[in-house]
């Protein structure tokens, strides 16, 4: 695939993902929630591609509807990590020296951790819950988002235009919002959408290790946990939700590597 | 300044305030925990007695910088107290797990190696082709696929399905290391596929940079086979990235093997650091983390130490 195709196919995958659940109510689907006990466990029919759980309810409508969570706390978790991260790293890559080092250095400490344990160590300590989940997450994500935008500036408050606009007596606050801002925004945008794909991976993980969303919402992660207690008699239980994981990260991902190579030639995808 | 000893010396002193903010940080979270944490751990089985006794023992009534300067001072010598539930030294209890983890970790690194590289250096020597463009798409998939449903895919394929292998369990290698591997094989894949994927991107990269360069042309314009060129010139100077990126997968890895370790019922440290977590055995929690995040900044030391020798660019930095 060219460049432009793996953006345009990852930005669909995203769009659609998306749309499908907002709109979760308005598609011809079933319920979510109801359960009835004459069609647990039934494999995937016509009518019900994805086959039935052991309590009856449609895998397929539960899959649309934990996409809310999923990506509801992949965007919460990013915005919270751009509000936080992107003020700090903004002002330790503008001011450097002291500045930088007391912004930086505890963030280091947080990044100096394997993401999901120490995502699974805060849970340890806020409990469970959607909200929690994307606060965790952007707990995590805050030093990379920090580290991305201090680059950026770095790189960008020594361009020959920022100087002029400096010597034509622009203030700071004015330096930074329309001349250092928008460049560091590029490198941003991709970082998001890695971001999500990664979050939405790590909610899974951490509902699926029972530190994450609370039942009974329905949650990816959570379904391929009650799903291995049927894995034999019901293996739709755990395939289904296993590939909608798949298919909404494999499409920020896309989007992010068509970001990426769109934004920087010279990175050489093709 | 240059030396590679220097260079090493000032990452480890680096490293040392590093692990000093680490500790804070945890010691710190677990005090954030809302309640009394005696109460926390005894849960439904609390009796007044029970939670003096826990107080005096873990001695939650001193000033928490003494608490934690307390709790410091004994991990450096190696004691990170006792698991009131098991009546068991933690440090004693880590270290029996730990040889399932890095056992764990090790294949997984070798199995990643072995599939990623091959995979990037196919698609990087022949830019565009079919196996090039084969290689982009499964690194694509491997890099999105969730590593706690490929390791469930594992066994109702391989062990449920065709039986090949056992779908959990563990055998250590003094009883049998033939038994050891064979029970250790679906847990390493496991892990190792999505590493695998990401190597295998940037081995692409790598190769890719190194074969535009003006010595590959000259090798091949001087009539060198292509072969020659890939092995002699491109691989060695493509390296340096792809260890390094190595590393830091090894790192990734310690992570996930809390999630492969629970699939696959592995006794090591990431299942005790889950079974803590799940009975709010904060202690215990406490102590793993801090040592899975120990060996996580230990491997990212010695990668970046590794990559400062082999290439004495990054030292100038």
């Amino acid at each position: 695939m060219t460049r432009g195709r793996v953006t345009l196919v990852g930005f669909l995958i995203v769009v659609a993902l998306a749309l499908a659940a907002l709109g979760a109510d308005l598609l011809p689907l079933g319920s979510p929630t109801e359960i009835s006990k004459d069609q647990a466990l039934r494999g995937p029919t016509a009518a019900e591609p994805f086959g039935m759980d052991d309590l009856g309810r449609s895998v397929l409508s539960r899959v649309i509807h934990a996409y809310r969570v999923s990506l509801g706390v992949a965007i919460a978790a990013a915005l919270l990590a751009l509000l936080i991260g992107g003020p700090l790293g903004l002002v330790a890559g503008y001011a450097e020296g002291v500045p930088d080092q007391l912004i930086m250095r505890p963030l280091d400490v947080l990044m100096a951790f394997p993401a999901i344990l120490l995502a699974i160590a805060l849970m340890s300590v806020f409990g469970t819950g959607a909200l929690l989940v994307a606060v965790a997450l952007a707990v995590v994500y805050t030093p990379i988002v920090a580290r991305v935008v201090r680059a950026a500036v770095l790189a960008t408050k020594v361009e020959l235009y920022v100087d002029g606009a400096r010597a034509l007596g622009a203030s700071v606050p004015r330096l930074l919002l329309s001349h250092i801002v928008p460049n560091a925004a590029t490198p941003v945008l991709v970082q998001a959408s890695v971001l999500m794909a990664i979050g939405i991976l790590i909610e899974a993980a951490l509902s699926f290790l029972g530190v994450g969303v609370r039942p009974p919402t329905p949650s990816l992660g959570l379904m391929l946990a009650d799903g291995r207690s049927f894995m034999l008699q019901a293996p739709w239980m755990v395939i289904f939700p296993g590939l909608a994981i798949m298919l909404a990260v494999l499409g920020f991902n896309m989007l992010a590597d068509g970001l990426r190579d769109w934004l920087d030639p010279a990175s050489g995808g093709r | 300044m240059s030396s590679p000893w220097v260079y090493a010396a000032r990452r480890l002193l680096l490293a040392v305030p590093l692990l000093f903010g680490m500790s804070v940080l945890i010691f710190g979270l677990m005090r954030l925990v809302p309640g009394d944490p005696a109460v926390a751990v005894l849960g439904y089985k609390a009796t007044p007695e029970g939670i003096r006794a826990l107080r005096e023992a873990f001695h939650l009534d001193e000033p928490l910088p003494t608490q934690y300067l307390r709790w410091l001072a004994g991990a450096l010598r190696g004691d990170l107290g006792v698991d009131f539930r098991q009546n068991e030294p933690i440090g004693r209890m880590i270290l029996d797990r730990l040889p399932v983890t890095l056992e764990l970790t090790l294949l997984a690194t070798l199995g990643a190696a072995l599939l990623g590289i091959p995979l990037g250096v196919l698609g990087g020597a022949r830019r565009g082709s079919v196996a090039d463009r084969t290689a982009l798409a499964v690194g694509l998939l491997g890099v999105s696929i969730p590593d706690f449903w490929l390791g469930i895919m594992l066994i109702l394929g391989f062990a449920l399905g065709v039986g090949l292998f056992p779908s959990g369990g563990w055998v250590p290698i003094s009883e049998s290391l033939l038994e050891n591997l064979w029970h250790l094989a679906l847990p390493a894949l496991t892990l190792a596929i999505g590493r695998a994927a990401v190597l295998g991107r940037l081995t692409r990269a790598a190769v890719l940079d190194v074969v535009q360069r003006g010595f590959v042309q000259f090798a091949r314009a001087k009539g060198l086979a292509e072969r020659a060129v890939l092995f002699r010139h491109v691989l060695p100077n493509a390296a340096i990235p792809i260890v390094t990126v190595l590393g830091l997968q090894v790192g990734y890895m310690l992570g996930g093997a809390i999630v492969v370790e629970m699939i696959f019922t592995l006794p090591g440290v990431g299942r005790m650091t889950l079974d803590a977590v799940l009975e709010r055995n904060y202690p215990v929690v406490q102590s793993t983390v801090l040592v899975i995040g120990a060996m996580f900044m230990l491997v990212n030391l010695v990668t970046d130490i590794l990559y400062g020798v082999i290439d004495p660019r990054v030292r100038r930095r």
